[in-house]
């Protein structure tokens, strides 16, 4: 019960502390490595709150294919900007400046303010949590019935996606042929 | 048993953590790197709510699964995107890149 709420606050911990880093860090890899970092915390949250198929995908899918994807356009582009991300100036400098540190500050600060006092005096209807349930089945039988439809499309933006990426980034010496 | 409130205070601070650096940095793969952040806050306050309101029924994960289709594929096309535009001009920096016409 009470090492539950201690995974929980380590978990959480890092995962903050890794977005902060991603924001703050100087070089472009470092940040898309913090990446990772949240993403894993974000997992451990996931096994926390009992969906063990939603933490496998999410370390497949944002550890596994996202952060390497980032990775290896930014080691692999020749524009020596995108590498050294912080070649633009330190970040303590620029969150000092009045016109582009306060701004985000603020707009960040009240939206999790507004947030965390609607969520402060909602009232949730309470249900007496079931024990756990085999979630990686139940989330097959749902996605194959009653999601079918949005799934398909799902696969088709993926399918989009990719042939997109493709496209857009390829030479130009080779669309003419 | 985790409170449910703990849970939203932690995907709201990511969720505005995200916001921030989305407003605050100018290299565009660092502003893609937040809104993964945003997506990822989003994904934990969806998987929060389905364990606590809806625990039979497996409705929120689901609904993160698609989000989580719908961030690689934004992933994947960003970042051609932001290539691309490096190519071409020689910076990631969105506040050099003023034409939307190539």
């Amino acid at each position: 019960m009470n090492l539950q709420l201690l995974a929980f606050m380590i978990l959480s911990l890092v995962t903050l502390g890794a977005a902060f880093k991603v924001i703050t860090a100087r070089f472009i890899t470092h940040a898309a490595l913090y990446l990772a970092l949240s993403f894993v915390g974000v997992a451990g949250l996931f096994l926390l709150l009992n969906a063990d198929f939603l933490a496998a995908v999410q370390l497949l899918v944002y550890v596994g294919a996202i952060t390497t994807m980032l990775i290896f356009a930014v080691m692999l582009s020749q524009v020596e900007e995108i590498r050294q991300g912080a070649a633009e100036e330190g970040f303590w400098r620029r969150i000092l400046s009045a016109r582009f540190g306060v701004i985000p500050l603020a707009v960040a600060a009240a939206l999790a303010g507004v947030i965390l006092y609607l969520y402060r005096f909602a009232n949730w209807k309470a249900v007496p949590v079931a024990p756990d349930p085999n979630t990686t089945r139940s989330i097959g039988q749902a996605m194959f019935t009653t999601y079918l439809i949005p799934f398909e499309v799902a696969s088709l933006v993926l399918l989009v996606a990719m042939i997109g990426a493709i496209v857009l980034t390829m030479k130009k010496e080779d669309r003419s042929r | 048993m985790i409170p449910l409130f703990y849970v939203l205070v932690v995907s709201t601070l990511l969720f505005a953590l995200g916001v921030y650096g989305a407003l605050l940095s100018t290299n565009a793969i660092r502003i893609l790197m937040s809104i993964e952040m945003i997506l990822n806050a989003v994904n934990l306050n969806l998987v929060g709510f389905g364990r606590y309101i809806t625990p039979s029924d497996p409705r929120g994960q689901i609904f993160a699964i698609f989000v989580m289709t719908v961030a690689a594929a934004e992933a994947a096309v960003g970042l051609a995107i932001i290539l691309v535009i490096a190519r071409r001009y020689g910076a990631a920096a969105i506040d050099r890149v003023r034409m939307l016409k190539g």
